[in-house]
């Protein structure tokens, strides 16, 4: 592996009383794709957060590309796809609209494969993002964060917007292609199945600690129980004592 | 909750009663200052007008402004949008549309009833006003309902429920006006208001229906573009850099409120020149209203960047969009004062065009070229020139001025810094009609005002180049603005301020005026400060 894409050494982030991150330390070296697991209100957005730049670390450092990205959001911003969980996408815009603007942040922009991208997903340039479906606009989402293709993509749990087909053909080879071109891809989930299918590296979170942080054949390597491999949904379970997802989603 | 009824009552108690707690507690404040100071039955006119009424006037305004834009869900809708405001989320609750339409419009009737009652008896104890009892609340009510039922109908045309309302609602106002100018009874009043109660609920219930079905007419298409490959072109169009991208992000976000409000008033306020044309000083009058129209109304569009964004969980922080955009903070603050530039100029190329065309039709123009051969006679005509270009700069820049200036505060994405400047500002604005007054009645006062005056603006002079100083620095500790950048800044305000300062000297060439006065002025009225401060709040937003 060569150097590290990410760097976070221990970082706490308290919002009043609450304590979102306590001591998190991790480091991602480039060329992999990363899980990013725990359950709701783990920790997981603040943690990308910080990655983007968006929160200030209270203390500890956070360093992307081996840059702070409070210091430099541009050397940062422009190296890294993100998908945002929020799905905030101005709705005033039309689908190209938001192509053209968005063009315009990245030199790398590819627009060969922004509109292979578009027929994939099939959005239709002048449908305005906010008459796109929820699904709809987090591919409107995932076009953006892809087309200028990324140092590192960030995908904020994508499950919450992508349809299942979306997920599991599309998102799982874009995924594996960019780590096959020797790209980075954080993505955060509490859908545990999914991470399990695409993920060379998972790292658990619970209530703003790392639990678990390894190569996922390691992982189940390491918890092999008579002879049998366990899911990483019973692995979660054992180390947290919860599962990551409600039954009804997981 | 035991009925749906209830629970939309509960909502609208739940999320703004504290307004109406507030008012009521500022209103004891002000009736015990009232009865301690002045005596309980000292009475306060209108005719001549008392300053004394802006401190209970202005706020009692801003209520009622504001439970229009509660009920009729304005708040949170998309104004300019095609579908109605009407939350959607209400659409899918069991409950009948026109118990939908009929309980938000029968909780605004009751809210504004009690507000226009509480205002009379307040008036008239212990203010000692006599104010009619039942005409204001009937027409506050039909306002709030015609309201509510403009802004709920689906538009084919985004903007078109704007227009729509402004309208309606300006009509209804003149009528009014023109009802009480022409002394009409106050029984024929309220037989012509009473029956648009049933109206527009009617209205209401169609708006509603027709939005709970989805039932959204498109009219779009009468406008589009002949050419098929408009849309291509446009897709091949490129940014020719990041900045300018975000600069036409800002302008399709809020650059166009300013233009489109403008235009939306200027017919009604240059119409009035068809009646004005024979008597010069209301001609002057309407002129002045056309040019303080772009900075009034500047100052209310430049806070719409403090606008909530509902759909992001941090609804006053910059949404991740936007914030994980790759630019500096300085390089988004730049795209935002560029959209203002645009937004001013597009609000000014309007009065420039339609008031010249106005003053020809209207028959208006010889008095005002009758006025301009009088100043040119009184002073010549470099100094008139000068005079009249000093005028319509200062009415630009003022417009700029007023789009930006608030940008430190609305940026910082702070609830409680952006609803504290809020309340300070109206608390300014109350307090500014009793201080005006007391000091047009007190000659010593002015004497001592106009005696002070150098020192007052030495003192605000000091406070802004220490603020800049303190903003500089932490500029260029935090890295947002490089050296040379911070150096070009500076160097642009002085020469600003020189130039500023050089007409000053040159129009008031006057022995009662002294140098050093005017160059403190023109130190003033460039923005330095607080446009400064713009970037540090927004990064002190992005990276919390």
């Amino acid at each position: 592996m060569s150097e590290s894409v990410i760097s976070v050494s221990e970082l706490t982030r308290r919002f009043g009383a609450t304590t979102a991150l306590a001591s998190v330390s991790l480091s991602m070296p480039r060329g992999a794709v990363y899980g990013l697991v725990g359950a709701n209100g783990a920790g997981k957005t603040t943690l990308i957060k910080h990655l983007l730049g968006l929160l200030r670390a209270e203390s500890g450092s956070v360093r992307v590309f081996g840059l702070d990205p409070v210091a430099d959001p541009v050397g940062v911003l422009s190296r890294i796809g993100y998908l945002s969980e929020e799905n905030d996408l101005p709705g005033w815009m039309r689908v190209d609209e938001l192509l053209r603007y968005s063009r315009a942040f990245y030199p790398a922009w590819d627009d060969a494969y922004a509109e292979q991208l578009r027929h994939a997903f099939a959005l239709h340039p002048t449908a305005k993002i906010k008459n796109l479906s929820r699904g709809q606009r987090a591919q409107a989402g995932l076009l953006i964060a892809l087309a200028h293709r990324p140092e590192l993509l960030v995908l904020d749990e994508p499950s919450s917007g992508l349809d299942p087909i979306v997920r599991r053909d599309i998102l799982g080879a874009v995924i594996r292609t960019i780590a096959d071109e020797g790209r980075t891809v954080l993505f955060s989930s509490h859908l545990l199945g999914e991470v399990e299918q695409v993920a060379d590296h998972v790292t658990m979170i619970h209530q703003g600690k790392i639990v678990l942080s390894a190569p996922l054949d390691d992982i189940k390597e390491s918890h092999r129980v008579d002879g049998r491999v366990p899911s990483l949904d019973e692995i979660f379970i054992a180390r947290v004592g919860m599962p990551a997802a409600p039954a009804s989603e997981a | 909750m035991r009925s749906p009824a209830l629970a939309i009552a509960w909502e609208f108690r739940r999320r703004h009663l504290w307004v109406l707690i507030a008012l009521a507690g500022y209103l004891l404040v002000l009736a015990a200052i009232k009865v301690l100071i002045h005596g309980p039955w000292q009475p306060v006119t209108l005719d001549p007008p008392d300053g004394r009424v802006g401190v209970a006037m202005v706020p009692l305004s801003t209520t009622f402004f504001y439970f229009l834009a509660v009920f009729s869900f304005g708040l949170a809708g998309d104004l300019g949008a095609r579908q109605s405001i009407y939350p959607a989320r209400m659409f899918a609750l069991p409950v009948t549309t026109k118990a939908l339409a009929g309980w938000p419009m029968l909780y605004g009737a009751a809210t504004m009833t009690s507000l226009w009652l509480g205002t009379a008896l307040f008036a008239r104890w212990p203010w000692g006003m006599h104010l009619p009892l039942i005409w204001p609340a009937l027409l506050a009510v039909v306002f709030l309902a015609w309201t509510q039922a403009l802004t709920w109908m689906p538009y084919g045309l985004p903007g078109l429920r704007v227009i729509v309302t402004v309208l309606w609602l300006a009509t209804l106002d003149a009528a009014v006006l023109l009802a009480l100018h022409s002394k009409v009874p106050e029984a024929v009043l309220l037989a012509v208001l009473a029956p648009q109660l049933p109206l527009a609920y009617a209205a209401a219930c169609f708006a509603v229906a027709r939005a709970r079905c989805g039932d959204v007419p498109d009219w779009r298409g009468m406008f589009a573009r002949p050419a098929g490959n408009a849309v291509l072109t446009r897709w091949r169009d490129r940014f020719p850099s990041p900045a300018r991208a975000q600069a036409w992000f800002e302008w399709r976000r809020h650059g166009r409120s300013l233009p489109a409000l403008v235009g939306l008033l200027l017919p009604f306020e240059l119409a009035l020149l068809w009646l004005a044309k024979d008597a010069p000083a209301f001609v002057f009058e309407i002129l002045f209203l056309v040019l303080i129209t772009p900075p009034f109304v500047a100052a209310f569009t430049g806070w719409t960047g403090s606008k909530p964004h509902p759909n992001v969980s941090d609804s006053y922080g910059v949404p991740p969009f936007s914030a994980t955009r790759p630019l500096t903070s300085a390089e988004l603050i730049g795209a935002k004062l560029k959209m203002a530039m645009w937004s001013t100029l597009a609000a000014w190329g309007l009065v420039f065009v339609t008031t010249p065309l106005a003053l020809a039709w209207s028959g208006a123009w010889p008095v005002l070229i009758e006025r301009a051969q009088r100043m040119n006679d009184a002073i010549g005509t470099p100094r008139a020139v000068v005079f009249v270009l000093l005028i319509l700069a200062g009415f630009i820049v003022s417009t700029w001025k007023q789009l930006v200036q608030s940008l430190h505060i609305v940026l910082t994405g702070r609830p409680w810094l952006i609803k504290g400047s809020v309340l300070l500002t109206l608390t300014f604005l109350i307090l500014l009609g009793p201080i005006v007054e007391w000091i047009i009645d007190s000659p010593s006062v002015q004497g001592a005002l106009w005696n002070a005056l150098p020192l007052i603006l030495a003192g605000l002079v000091g406070l802004k180049m220490s603020a800049a100083a303190w903003i500089a620095t932490r500029l260029e500790r935090s890295r947002l603005l490089g050296d040379r950048a911070l150096v070009a800044g500076a160097a642009c305000w002085c020469v600003a301020v020189l130039a500023l300062y050089g007409v000053l000297v040159w129009f008031f060439s006057t022995p009662f005026v002294a140098r050093y006065v005017l160059a403190l002025i023109a130190i003033l009225a460039v923005p330095l400060a607080r446009l400064s401060a713009a970037p540090l709040a927004l990064a002190w937003n992005r990276h919390r």
